[in-house]
């Protein structure tokens, strides 16, 4: 019914915005009224904007730049909510969980496959946090460095889809070589965008420490030279409690 | 019965919550201050109706005919981000492919039965928005199991679906929803009953075509196959 790695057939494509009609003003009041009542306390946790880039796992030559907005639930557990870009117009392409070392060993062989390392995004420049001093950020990169992260994409913005479309895709994490290298025309681009050197900090890194091992079931591509995964979704018998639809 | 099982690690660290406190003053959320609103329904799984999830949709408009909802298993700050929605217009919805249909539910029943809801609203207020959702359809993916007590988000991304009648909806889930949030749903349902949905019906392509739906995953080469050299650095 659906794959991750299709291409929807007959939508229109392009890369502008969202098709719909424009808010009006009555949308406006309403949604105005609702921020003042309600509380929104999930939301108003998320504290750290990182930006980064990210890599479909079933065709690594398609890369993207990302914009987490991340909360943190405890010492070795983030969440983060993923769009496009930092506008406030940013398509919702994705949720990530990072999870620390500690964590990610005690997850089972099956599911660790689905998630990627971070040691080299932090260490070679390209996770940052637009706007912070460099000093402030470093303590966190030592933390991130060491952790694992599971991306799932939902709506695939960089093939032109107009609308969220098809199967979630599991997404891969920049690395040091072969399909894991992120074009430098992209890194670019970001880096103009913000005005920062990600050669630079990469320089600035060298002191965080390479974790001492990275677990070889992540980064699912490294060890079965060159397998990625696809999301299908099939047509089954639904278990019912009442009738359906 | 939904469950808030823990997440394992160490409480925050200090050092690690001034940092934050830091980030979130310096930089910039725009993507987030859009966030406006916030609405509770019950999902449940594409393959299996007897497992329901009370789902917390934080919203924001990307125009007139769209929003995207980050889904949360509860309204407080520990809560745990479960998923995503979007919700489209009936018009929005046409320009999908058939393929593509199943996939988005649709939002007539859980609005019209009172069971959709946006907490703390005044109710008057609240009809007013919800009059528009009543005729649109939603996406929703959740990648973390919380229903069948996972502590962390294992597995494959899930198809959720939502109510489409009657006699779906655990009566259990329901009334502890009602109570924590002093909501009385067929109260709503009175309230609601002059709403109308999609203009040309509820689409038989919505829903799951009337099918389950399930995720499997699948091991492909990644593209492109002639540029992996077969020995690794």
């Amino acid at each position: 019914m659906a794959s991750s790695d299709k291409t929807p057939q007959g939508m229109p494509t392009s890369e502008s915005h969202t098709p719909g009609t424009p808010m009006k003003a009555g949308q406006h009041v309403l949604d105005k009224g609702a921020q003042m009542l309600q509380s929104l306390k999930p939301v108003k946790q998320m504290k750290q904007h990182v930006c980064t880039f990210a890599l479909y796992s079933h065709d690594m030559t398609r890369q993207i730049e990302t914009h987490h907005y991340i909360t943190r639930l405890n010492q070795d557990f983030l969440q983060c909510a993923v769009y496009d870009s930092d506008n406030s117009d940013a398509h919702l392409i994705g949720i990530e969980y990072i999870v620390s070392d500690r964590i990610f060993e005690a997850l089972p062989p099956e599911e660790q496959k689905l998630w990627h390392s971070h040691a080299y995004e932090i260490k070679s420049g390209m996770w940052v946090n637009p706007r912070v001093p460099v000093m402030i950020q470093k303590p966190e990169l030592e933390n991130i460095a060491k952790s694992y992260g599971k991306f799932w994409c939902t709506w695939q913005v960089d093939r032109g889809d107009r609308l969220p479309l098809g199967a979630p895709a599991l997404m891969m994490s920049p690395q040091a070589v072969n399909l894991g290298i992120v074009r430098p025309d992209l890194v670019q681009k970001r880096d103009d965008k913000y005005k920062i050197s990600t050669d630079s900090l990469k320089q600035s890194r060298l002191e965080i420490p390479e974790p001492e091992w990275i677990n070889p079931n992540a980064d699912y591509w490294k060890q079965s030279f060159g397998k990625g995964f696809a999301l299908d979704i099939e047509p089954t018998e639904m278990k019912l409690k009442a009738p359906f639809p | 019965m939904s469950t808030h099982p823990e997440v394992p690690g160490e409480p925050t660290h200090t050092t690690t919550a001034l940092l934050e406190t830091a980030t979130s003053a310096i930089q910039g959320f725009g993507p987030i201050n859009k966030i406006h609103q916030h609405l509770c329904a019950f999902h449940f799984y594409g393959h299996d109706m007897t497992r329901q999830v009370e789902a917390h949709h934080f919203c924001a408009h990307q125009n007139e005919e769209m929003r995207q909802c980050l889904i949360y298993d509860g309204p407080e700050a520990d809560a745990k981000l479960i998923g995503l929605e979007y919700i489209i217009s009936e018009n929005l919805f046409m320009t999908l492919t058939d393929m593509e249909k199943p996939l988005w539910h649709s939002h007539e029943f859980e609005v019209k039965s009172g069971v959709l809801f946006m907490p703390r609203m005044p109710a008057l207020v609240e009809r007013q928005d919800l009059e528009k959702v009543c005729k649109t359809y939603g996406k929703t993916i959740h990648f973390w199991q919380v229903d069948r007590g996972d502590n962390l988000p294992l597995g494959l991304p899930q198809i959720m679906m939502a109510l489409t009648r009657d006699g779906q909806l655990d009566e259990k889930l329901a009334r502890d929803c009602g109570k924590r949030f002093g909501v009385i749903f067929d109260k709503e349902r009175e309230n609601r009953a002059y709403m109308k949905g999609p203009e040309h019906g509820i689409h038989p392509l919505a829903n799951g075509a009337g099918k389950g739906l399930q995720t499997k995953l699948r091991e492909v080469d990644c593209k492109p196959t002639e540029s992996v050299p077969r020995v690794f650095v």
